[in-house]
């Protein structure tokens, strides 16, 4: 983060939520998604609230796609002011409940939900913040990160694609945050650890927004000044790329560092072939040359 | 032994004033604690407000919003690193200073804080919903005759320039009104000629001139709202109308409906400055322009993003070389005329004013009253669009004017200011050159002493070190 220091004009919020409805969470009770996705949108409103240059996109990650759900590709809804609230923040919670409406009506019957697409998402927000920053004007300081929102379970299956969106996102100086609604997640843990975002385990629903509000409401340059629940240790265990499973000690191919669990003749990232293994064959001695 | 205090306002100070260009922050601390109560009543003036607030006042805020009962000071404290406990005091005093919050006792005796009830209310109804709509718009329908964002810029441009261009006292003095005028007296902005009565531009005028738009709009708006107490409008009324037109959305239009009478008449001066465009008096809708939606980025003028100069309407006309020469593609007289306040104009032709930046013409300006951020701010702000392409040769810097006339253009001004002033309390008329030498002793050993003189037995001593001198003296005199 090069310029930590001094606030940027502008700060650009892409808030991933997991839409799953096989989260643990969601199948006990399905009603208390929408308690979570009003805590959400309020939270989005805020960042909105903090400075009239901030920018928000909004993605939606079903286990079958992930998608925009604000703002809305082509023309915004015509919203007109019914209450209280200001025009705009009326406009980000119709179009997110919406095209959420539609994300999920969208969703294959005959197939069982299988597991969130979140490094996809992920990929999508890099591209977003990429295009923002492409067409923002000249000298205009934009800061970006990415916040999700899941209550998946951790699982290696896409670990490859989170490893390689985390170190994009450090390279873009894009922050990413998780808050995990559920369970602890240590993969995405690393990905906070590699990009120096904020990860926190929600211990209660109930509470939701105060969390969001107070670990993830403020940005970059603000949080050095704030006393924020510490990072702790974190897990750096690697998945295999042949059963995705954590390890401690496994083989690690010498040309393209992938990792197996078990040795295997022929690395199947790069089909370098190795010799097999075994005991390494003795030198015959070379017998001495009698003269 | 006598004291007499001498604290000298900052303003006395200055040889000119410069212009106070204040923000809402400022404007507000300045009203009464009564009128802020009143503003409070309205969701979009808490918006706007919240939005003004430092960093982590904005914090502390949004963690108390949702809270019933007032939180104790030290668990406030505990949220900010000890690191950075200046700003935390800071951003305590901005929501004290306010009435954002006020001091409230909690069970136990603890000091503690509470959020303003109508704040509270108010903002939570701007964030979440509820209560009523800020303008019967939702009633309205469709305009047959809908304007684009391209047009109500163009408008807006319109409107405005013709107030500076009758400032300068240009040919255009049509389709101003005497309100308007008015507005510019109080402000002083303008004068009345000794003579013929007519009004001609002051100092003060000249450098609003080079303010950036959106800060001349909230300038001008800021002595509207003093003239307009005293024309029974409501200045609460109208800053959250003004708040409420910051807060909508280009391009789309609003009823009239539901509106007082005042508010009308309001409406038809912002419309005469351009702040809002309606087709006819009577259209019962109206569209807010760019103008209107910038009041609120007046504190946030990041560098060279002023959303209205960047239309295709407001192009950047100036190239500024590093041998001080300044070209300006113009024909207007109102853009020479303010080039020519702190330059040397060398040549005029029909569509190109070349002019170079001396140290005389600097200073000349400097001695008007207008400051060397004004100068550059100016500058930048009116770029060509080819100085933003240019390179500075590998230095990074900020503005993209080049470094070496950035950095003059501030060592004429510092040049000026050769003074350092401090605010001090003079002791003299001692009875005995004891009592002197004691006192000026003690006050130098606790490094407030400013100024000495032993034959005249005079001291001078800062203003912060006066109390705790003044009861040494107290002690001193009396064991003696």
């Amino acid at each position: 983060m090069a310029d930590e220091e001094t606030p940027s004009d502008s700060s650009l919020l892409v808030i991933i939520v997991d839409t799953n409805p096989n989260q643990r969470y969601i199948t006990e009770d399905p009603k208390i998604l929408t308690n979570c996705l009003d805590a959400i949108i309020s939270f989005a409103n805020s960042h909105l609230m903090q400075k009239s240059r901030n920018q928000l996109a909004v993605i939606g990650c079903h286990f079958h796609k992930s998608e925009y759900l604000y703002p809305s590709p082509g023309k915004p809804l015509d919203v007109r002011q019914i209450d209280g609230q200001y025009e705009l923040f009326t406009l980000v919670e119709k179009t997110i409940k919406m095209r959420l409406v539609n994300l999920i009506k969208s969703q294959p019957q005959d197939e069982k939900p299988g597991e969130s697409l979140l490094a996809g998402a992920l990929a999508l927000a890099l591209c977003y913040i990429a295009r923002l920053r492409r067409q923002s004007t000249p000298g205009l300081r934009i800061s970006s990160r990415i916040l999700i929102v899941t209550g998946s379970t951790d699982t290696a299956a896409q670990y490859i694609n989170y490893m390689n969106v985390f170190f994009t996102a450090q390279k873009q100086q894009i922050l990413i945050d998780v808050c995990s609604l559920d369970k602890h997640l240590s993969l995405l843990q690393q990905g906070c650890d590699i990009t120096g975002g904020l990860y926190l385990k929600v211990p209660s629903l109930e509470g939701l927004l105060q969390y969001l509000l107070w670990v993830f409401l403020p940005e970059a340059s603000e949080r050095t000044k704030l006393v924020l629940p510490g990072r702790g240790r974190v897990d750096y265990r690697a998945a295999c790329f042949c059963h995705r499973e954590l390890l401690t000690i496994g083989y690690v191919c010498s040309v393209c560092l992938s990792v197996f669990c078990k040795f295997s003749p022929i690395c199947t990232t790069c089909h370098t072939v190795f010799k097999i293994g075994g005991p390494l064959p003795i030198k015959p001695k070379k017998k001495k040359l009698k003269t | 032994m006598s004291e007499s205090s001498k604290s000298k306002s900052s303003l006395n100070l200055n040889p000119s004033p410069t212009l106070q260009c204040k923000d809402l922050h400022e404007y507000l601390k300045s009203r009464s604690a009564q009128f802020l109560e009143t503003l409070y009543n309205y969701p979009t003036i808490c918006l706007a407000v919240y939005r003004e607030l430092p960093e982590l006042a904005r914090h502390f805020v949004i963690r108390l919003l949702f809270v019933e009962q007032p939180v104790p000071q030290a668990v406030v404290t505990s949220w900010v690193s000890q690191t950075y406990a200046k700003e935390q005091a800071k951003s305590c005093e901005a929501l004290s200073e306010l009435s954002v919050w006020q001091e409230a006792p909690i069970p136990g005796g603890m000091p503690g804080w509470m959020l303003a009830q109508s704040f509270k209310k108010n903002l939570k109804v701007a964030l979440l919903g509820g209560g009523r709509p800020w303008s019967m718009s939702s009633s309205l329908e469709p305009d047959g005759k809908a304007r684009d964002v391209a047009f109500l810029d163009a408008y807006a441009l319109e409107r405005w320039e013709c107030v500076l261009h009758y400032m300068v006292g240009s040919a255009q003095t049509e389709g101003i009104s005497a309100d308007a005028v008015r507005i510019l007296l109080h402000a002083g902005l303008m004068t009345r000629d000794a003579e013929d009565g007519s009004a001609v531009i002051t100092r003060a005028g000249f450098q609003f001139l080079l303010l950036s738009t959106a800060k001349q709009v909230w300038l001008f708006l800021q002595h509207y709202l003093h003239t307009a107490e005293k024309r029974s409008l409501s200045a609460a009324e109208c800053l959250a109308f003004l708040y409420q037109l910051s807060f909508s959305t280009l391009g789309k239009d609003y009823s009239t409906e539901g509106m007082s009478n005042n508010m009308l008449v309001f409406l038809q001066h912002l419309r005469e400055f351009g702040l809002v465009y309606q087709r006819k008096r009577k259209a019962g809708r109206f569209y807010p322009t760019r103008l209107a939606l910038n009041i609120t980025c007046v504190k946030e003028s990041g560098p060279s993003v002023a959303p209205l100069e960047t239309s295709p309407h407001h192009q950047g006309y100036i190239v500024v070389e590093t041998n001080y020469r300044v070209y300006a593609y113009t024909q207007s007289n109102l853009q020479v005329a303010l080039l020519g306040l702190f330059t040397e104009l060398v040549y005029r032709f029909p569509n190109l004013v070349v002019g170079v930046l001396t140290r005389e013409s600097v200073r000349q300006a400097l001695r008007g009253g207008i400051t060397a951020e004004q100068i550059i701010h100016y500058l930048e702000q009116h770029s060509h669009s080819q100085m933003l392409k240019s390179e500075t040769g590998g230095i990074k810097s900020t503005s993209m004017l080049p470094p070496t006339v950035v950095d003059q253009i501030r060592l004429w001004e510092s040049e000026r200011n050769r003074f350092t002033y401090t605010e001090g309390v003079v002791y003299n008329q001692f009875l005995s050159q004891a009592d002197f030498v004691v006192l000026r002793d003690y006050a130098r050993q606790q490094g407030v002493l400013t100024w000495q003189n032993e034959r005249s037995r005079t001291m001078v001593v800062r203003r912060a070190g006066h109390d705790d001198v003044r009861k040494f003296w107290k002690r001193y005199s009396k064991s003696s």
